[in-house]
C-alpha cells in the first residue's frame, strides 16, 4: 500500500457524518462575506452600501497577481462594508441582506474549452484551493515549470471531516470531469485521484464512473495515515518523488488539487456557477445538527451550529490543523472545510510537562525533523539553533504535539521558531 | 453557552500515552522480573524494592519542596515526583542489587542461627546493611544524577546504573558472596562464573537452568530470562521502547563473544569463558539492554544513533568482561555510552524530507553575461 514514512494514526471519528448526504443549507437573512478568503492580497470591494446585488455578482476585485475575486452568495441590498474578525485575523466584510428572490448571475457554459479559456474561467469564478489553504487555483494552474503529473487530493486525512468523501460519493461524475478540465489546463491528458483506504467505497465509485465516462483517471488508494493529505507526503506516496526543501510541488513536476476544487471547476466551466458556496462538515460530540451541508459563503457559523451547551472548543477546519475560535460570529469562507464542536473529553487540556526525550515526536514527524530540539532551542531564545534543525520545513501538521506524552505545545513552538527565524532574516 | 477554549492546533491528542502511563508500563514490564527475583532470592528482594522505590520517590518530593522553599499542600501536589519516574528508578536499582550485602564493620544485620562453618551471608534474616545501602543508592540516583541536572529528561547518565556503580566502588559490594536458591553453578562456591575461567559446557542442563534464572551470585533481577523477555515483549507491544535497540545490544554482544573466542589465550588471560550463550544469559546484559539502555533521556533520539549506541554498549561490556579486572561490565558500558549520547545526537541528525545539498552559487564570470547564473536553479519557489 502506498504511503510515506512516519506519521500518526489518530482515531478517524468519521462514522457520525460519513453516511449523511449533502444537504443544501438555506441562505440566512444576512450574510457577511469576507473579502479575504484566500492566500494573497485581500480583494478590493467594488460595490457600495445601498447597491442591490444579484447572487454571483462580483463584489470584490482581485488585487495583484496572487488574489481571487469574491462574489455575492445571495441577492439583495448591501447594507454595510465593515471590518470584522475572520478565523485568523481581520478583513473587510461585505454585508448583504437576503431578499429571498435568489436571482442568480451565471456565465455562459463552455463546451470543449481551450486550456487558456479554462484558466480564465477559473479566475473569473474566483476558485481557490478548497482543501484549506486557499491558494488561487488559476495561479496554480499556470506554473512556470513543466508539469507531468496532476493529482487530485481525496485523502481527507483530518479526523471528523467527511465533505470530500461525500462529494466523491454523490458527485463522482462532476468531480472527475472538473479534474479533467484542470488536467487539460495543464496540458495533460490523464490525472490521478489519491484516497485513503478508509474511503474504499468512494474509490470504487470513482473507478466505475471513470470507466463509464471514459475519463483517463488513475484511482490510487493510499494507507490511512495522518498526514496523508499533506501535499509533499501525498506526492511522495503517489509518485515516489520528493519535493525539495523550500520549493513548491511544481518544481517536482506535480500539481496537487483538492476534490472540492475539482467539483467547483466543473460547476464553473459547464454551468457557469461562481464560487459562492461550499460543502462542509459539521461534527463533534457537542454539535446537535451534525452533517454535511452545502453552505453559502458569508453564512455565520452560529447559524450553522445553533445553540450548544457543553462544547469546550469551536474549531474551524479539522481537529489537527484547524483554528479554535472564541465565538461563532465568523463567516463561512471558501476554505472552511469543517465546523467542529468538541466536548472537553474529545479535546485536551493538559498542563505541559517537561520533555522526557522519548523522541516520539521525531518518529511521528512526516518531514523528518526533530521537534524536541527545535522546541528547546526556541524556548531558550536561540533562533539560529532552531533553524539548523530545520524549523522552516515544518508543515505544522500537529503530529508531534499529538503524540507527545508530556503534552508539550510543539506546534506553537514551531510557529514561534518560524516567526523568529523570519524576523532574524529581515534584520540582516 | 459556556466559554470556549482557544489554543493552537492540534485540538486532539493521544490519550493513551502520558509520561505517567509510560512509567507505569515500565513498572508492569519489570514486575515479572521482580516476582522471579523474589522466588529465587527470597523476601529480601521485596524489602529492597520497597525501600528503594519509597526512598527515590521521597527524595524527589523533598528535593522539589526544598528548592521551592514551599511546603504547602499545593507544592506537594505540583511536585514533579507524581510522574512516577522515580519509582522506575527505584525498582531498577533494587533489581540491580544483590539479595543481601554485608558491609564490614557495620553490624546492622540480624542473623538466624547458623551451623558452624556456614557462610554468614546465607543466614541473614534482616539485612540492615542492605537497607542503608539502598537508601544511599537512591540518594545518589535521584538527587545526584537526576535532580541536580534538571530532573526527568535532563539527566546525562542512567540514575540506576550510576547508583549501582557507586555502591559497587564505594562499599565493595560484590555479587560473589550472595547466593539464591540456585545451587547449580560454580557460582555457589564463591565467585561468579564470569571470573572463574573454566570452560563451560552444557552439563546438568546448565543453559536451561540459566535461562529460567536458576543461578546464584547475581543481582536480584537479572537472572530469569523468561521474565525479562516477557517485559521486553510488553514494552515493545506498547511501543514504549524501540524494539530494535535491545536486539542490537544482545546481538552485537553475541557476535563479539564469538569473535573474542577466537583470540589466543595469552591475549585474553584466563578469564575468557568461551561460550556465547553463557555470555548473553549471565550478568546484567539482557536486563540492562531492555530496561537501562533504553532509558529515554540517556539514549540517542534517532535509530542510527541508537544502533551505534547499542553496539558501543555491547563492545564495552565484552571488553570489560574479557580483558579487564571486573567480572561484569554492563553498567560500566551503559555509563560510558551514556556520556557519548550528546555527541551522537549532535552528529546523527535525520535529514529533513526532501533535503538536498545546497548548490554553491558561483559568482558571475563576466559582468555582461547574458543570464545571471542562478536564474535556472531558482525553480518555482516564489511563484
Amino acid at each position: 500500500m502506498k504511503t510515506f514514512s512516519h506519521g500518526i494514526h489518530p482515531p478517524g471519528n468519521k462514522e457520525r457524518t460519513k453516511d449523511l448526504p449533502i444537504v443544501r443549507f438555506d441562505a440566512p437573512e444576512k450574510v457577511y462575506i469576507p473579502l479575504q478568503q484566500h492566500i494573497g492580497k485581500e480583494a478590493a470591494p467594488i460595490v457600495a452600501v445601498g447597491d442591490t446585488v444579484k447572487k454571483g455578482q462580483k463584489i470584490g476585485e482581485t488585487v495583484g497577481n496572487i488574489s481571487a475575486a469574491v462574489f455575492a452568495s445571495v441577492s439583495g441590498p448591501v447594507t454595510a462594508i465593515e471590518k470584522r474578525a475572520t478565523a485568523t485575523g481581520h478583513c473587510m466584510h461585505v454585508v448583504i441582506e437576503n431578499d429571498g428572490r435568489n436571482e442568480e448571475e451565471l456565465l455562459p457554459p463552455l463546451e470543449n474549452p481551450e486550456p487558456e479559456m479554462i484558466v480564465r474561467r477559473i479566475a473569473d469564478c474566483g476558485i481557490v484551493g478548497m482543501g484549506g489553504a486557499g491558494f488561487p487555483t488559476a495561479v496554480k494552474l499556470t506554473p512556470r515549470e513543466k508539469i507531468d503529473t496532476f493529482i487530485i487530493n481525496g485523502a481527507e486525512c483530518e479526523p471528523y471531516l467527511t465533505c470530500d468523501f461525500r462529494i466523491m460519493t454523490e458527485y463522482p461524475r462532476k468531480m472527475l470531469a472538473g479534474a479533467q478540465y484542470m488536467a487539460q489546463a495543464l496540458g495533460l491528458s490523464r490525472f490521478t485521484v489519491a484516497l485513503e483506504d478508509n474511503k474504499e467505497s468512494a474509490a470504487e465509485i470513482l473507478r466505475r464512473t471513470a470507466q463509464e465516462e471514459k475519463i483517463d483517471a488513475d484511482i490510487v488508494v493510499c494507507r490511512t495515515k495522518y498526514p496523508q493529505g499533506a501535499e509533499k507526503q501525498l506526492i511522495y506516496a503517489v509518485t515516489g518523488r520528493k519535493v525539495c526543501v523550500g520549493k513548491l510541488p511544481a518544481s517536482a513536476g506535480v500539481i496537487v488539487s483538492n476534490v472540492h476544487t475539482a467539483y467547483s471547476v466543473y460547476e464553473a466551466v459547464r454551468e457557469g456557477v461562481k464560487c459562492t458556496a461550499r460543502v462542509l462538515t459539521v461534527s463533534g460530540d457537542a454539535a446537535k445538527n451534525a452533517g454535511n451541508f452545502l453552505v453559502p459563503t458569508g453564512t455565520l457559523i452560529s447559524e450553522l451550529t445553533g445553540e450548544w451547551d457543553d462544547a469546550a472548543k469551536l474549531v474551524l477546519g479539522g481537529p489537527m490543523m484547524g483554528f479554535a475560535e472564541h465565538n461563532a460570529d465568523l463567516s463561512v469562507t471558501k476554505t472552511t472545510s469543517g465546523v467542529l464542536l468538541l466536548t472537553a473529553e474529545e479535546t485536551f487540556s493538559y498542563e505541559a510537562e517537561p520533555c522526557i526525550n522519548c523522541a516520539s515526536c521525531a518518529r511521528a514527524c512526516p518531514m523528518h525533523l526533530m521537534p524536541m530540539y527545535i522546541d528547546s532551542y526556541i524556548l531558550s531564545g536561540d533562533a539560529a539553533g532552531a533553524e539548523k534543525y530545520g524549523a522552516m520545513n515544518c508543515i505544522e501538521c500537529g503530529s508531534c504535539a499529538y503524540v507527545c506524552p508530556a503534552h508539550r505545545p510543539l506546534v506553537q513552538s514551531m510557529r514561534l521558531a518560524k516567526k523568529k527565524i523570519r524576523a532574524k532574516g529581515r534584520r540582516v | 453557552m459556556k466559554n470556549l477554549t482557544v489554543t493552537v492546533s492540534p485540538h486532539i491528542t493521544q490519550k493513551s500515552k502520558t509520561t505517567r502511563s509510560i512509567m507505569f508500563d515500565v513498572l508492569i514490564a519489570l514486575s515479572p522480573a521482580l516476582v522471579m527475583a523474589i522466588v529465587y532470592f527470597g523476601y529480601h528482594v521485596l524489602i529492597n524494592a520497597i525501600v528503594c522505590m519509597g526512598c527515590c520517590f521521597a527524595f524527589e518530593l523533598l528535593y522539589t519542596l526544598i528548592l521551592k522553599k514551599d511546603f504547602s499542600r499545593k507544592a506537594v501536589k505540583e511536585s514533579s515526583c507524581w510522574d512516577c519516574s522515580s519509582l522506575v528508578t527505584g525498582l531498577i536499582l533494587a533489581l540491580n542489587l544483590p539479595r543481601v550485602i554485608i558491609v564490614e564493620g557495620w553490624n546492622l544485620n540480624v542473623y538466624r542461627a547458623m551451623p558452624a562453618g556456614a557462610r554468614a551471608v546465607d543466614y541473614v534474616a534482616f539485612g540492615g546493611d542492605t537497607i542503608i545501602l539502598c537508601l544511599i543508592g537512591s540518594l545518589v540516583a535521584v538527587v545526584l544524577v537526576k535532580m541536580l541536572f534538571g530532573g526527568i529528561g535532563k539527566n546525562f547518565a542512567n540514575p540506576a546504573a550510576t547508583a549501582r556503580i557507586f555502591l559497587f566502588l564505594a562499599f565493595g559490594m560484590t555479587w560473589a558472596n550472595t547466593t539464591g536458591l540456585g545451587e547449580m553453578l560454580p557460582a555457589s562456591t564463591g565467585a561468579t562464573w564470569l571470573s572463574s575461567g573454566t570452560k563451560l559446557t552444557n552439563n546438568q542442563n546448565m543453559f536451561f537452568q540459566m535461562f529460567i534464572g536458576n543461578r546464584g551470585a547475581a543481582a536480584a533481577g537479572e537472572t530469569c530470562m523468561i521474565a525479562l523477555i516477557l517485559g521486553y515483549l510488553y514494552l515493545s507491544i506498547r511501543k514504549v521502547i524501540d524494539f530494535r535497540l535491545p536486539l542490537i545490544i544482545v546481538g552485537s554482544a553475541a557476535v563479539l563473544a564469538l569473535l573474542f573466542d577466537g583470540l589466543p589465550r595469552h591475549l585474553t588471560g584466563a578469564r575468557l569463558v568461551n561460550n556465547m550463550y553463557a555470555h548473553i544469559m549471565s550478568g546484567g546484559l539482557v536486563f540492562g539492554a531492555i530496561f537501562m539502555a533504553t532509558d529515554y533521556a540517556t539514549s540517542p533520539n534517532t535509530f542510527w544513533g541508537s544502533a551505534l549506541y547499542g553496539f558501543g554498549i555491547a563492545l564495552f561490556t565484552m571488553l570489560i568482561r574479557v580483558f579487564a579486572n571486573y567480572p561484569e561490565g554492563m553498567s560500566f558500558a551503559i555509563l560510558i555510552m551514556n556520556i557519548t549520547v550528546p555527541l551522537i545526537d549532535k552528529y546523527i541528525v535525520p535529514r529533513p524530507f526532501g533535503y538536498h545539498k545546497k548548490i554553491k552559487e558561483k559568482p558571475l564570470k563576466t559582468p555582461d553575461s547574458p543570464l545571471p547564473y542562478n536564474e535556472a536553479g531558482k525553480g518555482g519557489a516564489e511563484a
